[in-house]
């Protein structure tokens, strides 16, 4: 009875005047389709770089874990009904993300037909490193803030709902992390287990979980203040049963909302330590690693201007503020969405 | 007030041990060969390891280990740099004043800026300047410090062969290492002025536009978008209104009235952002090729030179601990309803 009343009346989250208030905002339409499209060229990475994979033989190793053959690399990648393109876009090996490499030259070579954005330094094809980044991007983004999210609500839920000297304890503990600069935290974890990226990923979220812990525990604070859940301690509802049943459900959402859109940034902080030397090594589908390719030629380019490779490092750090601005994008209009004062 | 200061003051020993027992946490999953190879400076030493593990407790509890490690840090040894090749402290030493002068440099023209726009936006809401401002805000804030700094870096000192790289021209940096110009506080800037030379103090501001121009542009966006709307709140408020009525002068109400109230977030941020300007400045001397903490570092991390990035830990610590001090002290200076018991 109670159940059916409390379907009845709530209305579908397309139609409530949060997600309203989000559709009229022009710059979070912007923001959406320059997402969207990422995502397309993330799910189809190997279809896009097909003829890159076919051409070069460094990239043998991906072929063979895909088991295809290289006459027949186009072919199968770019057909929906083999099992192959499913397999490539679902399961990709692991050995798929390093970028194959046209011939061993140490000097760029500018766009040509066959590599249509050119090839940096020691001939990895850009075009391939980029779209295989965009995978890279969102698998560091969405694995990083979810880790984090998942330390955030037990830390959080913990201070909020135990209360007490925990929660004087938990927000102590929030205090020095997020007042610790991330980087310094990250380059700790590399000089003691090595860089790379499964090093810098796990740094970055035990990094980011304070932020979410303080928020969700403010949340819960303010729902437990509530009516309602007076109203459930009242009828004799155990403490456990009032968090699962009325305060955890009604705390998590905005969090959770506000959490994803960090992903930008955590992407950005995971391109910048690639960059520095920190995360992806040399040759792996990652744009800050490709980033860092530029700076040998600005300062080392005495005998040319810089413009002369412009392709090399123009490319991936476009490609990483865009992304980001996608997601700040959205996540500004999700945030002016949920507080409507602002 | 001063009861609070006095009760602040007393609780950073415990943020900086806390700080530091986490820092020695993570050096245990480090054997402690390894550990052990952190004061190593010689081969003789090399040959034996086990007497540097006994002398240091390193095969002892956790307890007993980080109390000789504490005690050691105390003494000032934390260990030697094999990036450097001298001992940890050394480095730090040398190198803090030009990471503390690259700060420095930073941080008022961010303030400065970010504090101006945001101000100007609230103030002409919706008006053209404030559309460029908040595109500037996003843009600004989704430009990484090291992508803003490779694309200066490519265009006006590739191209245009403008400012320079590291602190200074090769030929003065030669000079303060040979001694023909002294080196009294370390920042390029000053000792130029001290030594009588201001055309060193130039080429040292020169050198600094760079940086401070990328780290202004990335930093200030966020002053900037916080400003702009905690403004945004107090014009609508009922004292700037009763202000206006008044008749006092637009520029009165809205610099005395509105914005001083209007500041106070921006203080709040101040303590996340100083993390961020770190960070921040790490970048820019990998980039503009700094001989700083951050650069060396960085190069430290990358090299499993441990020690050096565990002292770097140690000094982030106490840096970071006493900005948030100097910040909730200013807080209670920006905002005098807040009383301190």
């Amino acid at each position: 009875m109670h159940d059916d009343l409390d379907t009845r009346e709530r209305e579908p989250w397309y139609r409530s005047k949060t997600f309203k208030r989000f559709r009229r905002n022009p710059l979070a339409i912007v923001g959406a389709v320059m997402l969207l499209g990422f995502v397309v060229v993330a799910l189809f990475a190997p279809a896009i770089t097909a003829p890159q994979l076919a051409e070069s033989r460094t990239a043998r190793p991906c072929l063979r874990d895909l088991g295809v053959k290289r006459t027949e690399v186009v072919s199968a990648l770019r057909n929906p009904l083999n099992k192959i393109f499913w397999k490539a876009v679902l399961t990709p090996p692991e050995s798929c993300y390093s970028i194959p490499r046209a011939s061993y030259s140490p000097l760029p070579k500018p766009p040509s037909e066959k590599h249509p954005l050119g090839l940096s330094g020691n001939s990895y094809d850009i075009l391939y490193g980029l779209v295989w980044g965009t995978r890279t991007a969102f698998y560091v983004g969405f694995l990083v803030v979810g880790i984090s999210l998942m330390i955030g609500i037990v830390m959080g839920g913990m201070a909020g709902f135990v209360g007490g000297w925990v929660d004087n304890f938990i927000m102590r503990v929030t205090d020095v992390m997020l007042s610790f600069p991330g980087l310094v935290f990250v380059m700790i974890v590399a000089s003691i287990f090595g860089s790379g990226l499964t090093q810098v990923m796990l740094a970055l979220a035990v990094i980011g979980w304070a932020g979410y812990a303080r928020l969700f525990r403010g949340d819960i604070l303010k729902t437990k203040a509530q009516d309602f859940v007076d109203a459930a301690r009242a009828l004799g509802a155990s403490p456990l049963r009032i968090f699962w049943k009325h305060v955890f459900p009604n705390a998590i959402g905005t969090l959770v909302i506000l959490a994803s859109m960090d992903i930008g940034s955590v992407v950005l902080s995971a391109a910048g330590l690639s960059f520095l030397g920190l995360g992806a090594p040399v040759g792996y589908a990652d744009w800050g690693q490709m980033t860092s390719f530029a700076r040998g030629y600005i300062l080392g380019t005495a005998q040319g201007s810089p413009f002369d490779f412009w392709y090399v490092w123009i490319y991936p750090s476009l490609m990483i503020v865009l992304f980001v601005l996608a997601w700040n994008l959205l996540g500004d209009a999700v945030r002016d969405a949920l507080d409507p004062k602002s | 007030m001063t009861t609070f200061i006095v009760r602040r003051l007393l609780q950073l020993p415990i943020v900086l041990m806390a700080i530091s027992l986490l820092i020695f946490g993570m050096m245990q999953f480090l054997s402690p060969t390894q550990r052990a190879a952190a004061f190593v400076k010689s081969e003789q030493q090399a040959q034996h390891l086990d007497l540097v593990i006994r002398q240091y407790n390193l095969d002892k509890g956790f307890f007993v280990q980080y109390g000789t490690w504490l005690k050691e840090v105390f003494k000032g040894n934390l260990g030697y740099s094999k990036t450097s090749h001298e001992p940890v402290l050394t480095t730090i030493r040398k190198r803090l004043p030009i990471s503390a002068e690259l700060a420095l440099a930073n941080f008022l023209p961010i303030m400065a800026f970010g504090i101006w726009m945001g101000t100007i936006a609230a103030i002409h809401r919706d008006r053209w300047i404030d559309q460029f401002v908040r595109v500037f805000a996003v843009v600004g804030w989704s430009l990484p410090t090291f992508v803003l700094g490779i694309w200066l870096l490519a265009v006006l000192y590739g191209h245009f062969k403008l400012f320079g790289i590291d602190r200074a021209p090769a030929d003065i940096l030669v000079a303060f290492a040979r001694g023909d110009l002294k080196a009294y506080t370390g920042f390029i800037t000053l000792d130029g002025l001290l030594n009588g030379r201001p055309d060193v103090t130039l080429a040292g501001l020169k050198h600094l536009f760079m940086p401070v121009l990328t780290m202004t542009v990335v930093a200030s966006a966020q002053i900037m978008r916080v400003l702009r709307s905690s403004m945004l709140d107090v014009l609508n408020s009922d004292y700037v209104r009763t202000a206006r009525a008044k008749g006092l002068p637009e520029r009165v109400v809205n610099l005395k009235h509105a914005r001083r109230n209007a500041i106070i977030p921006v203080v709040t941020l101040g303590g996340l952002m100083f993390a961020g300007l770190l960070n921040g400045i790490f970048f820019a001397e990998v980039i503009f090729n700094f001989a700083g903490l951050g650069q060396w570092s960085v190069a430290s991390a990358v090299q499993l030179d441990f020690p050096a990035v565990i002292g770097m830990a140690l000094l982030t610590g106490v840096i970071v601990s006493i900005a948030n001090l100097v910040v909730d002290i200013l807080y209670g200076i920006v905002d005098p309803r807040i009383s301190f018991q």
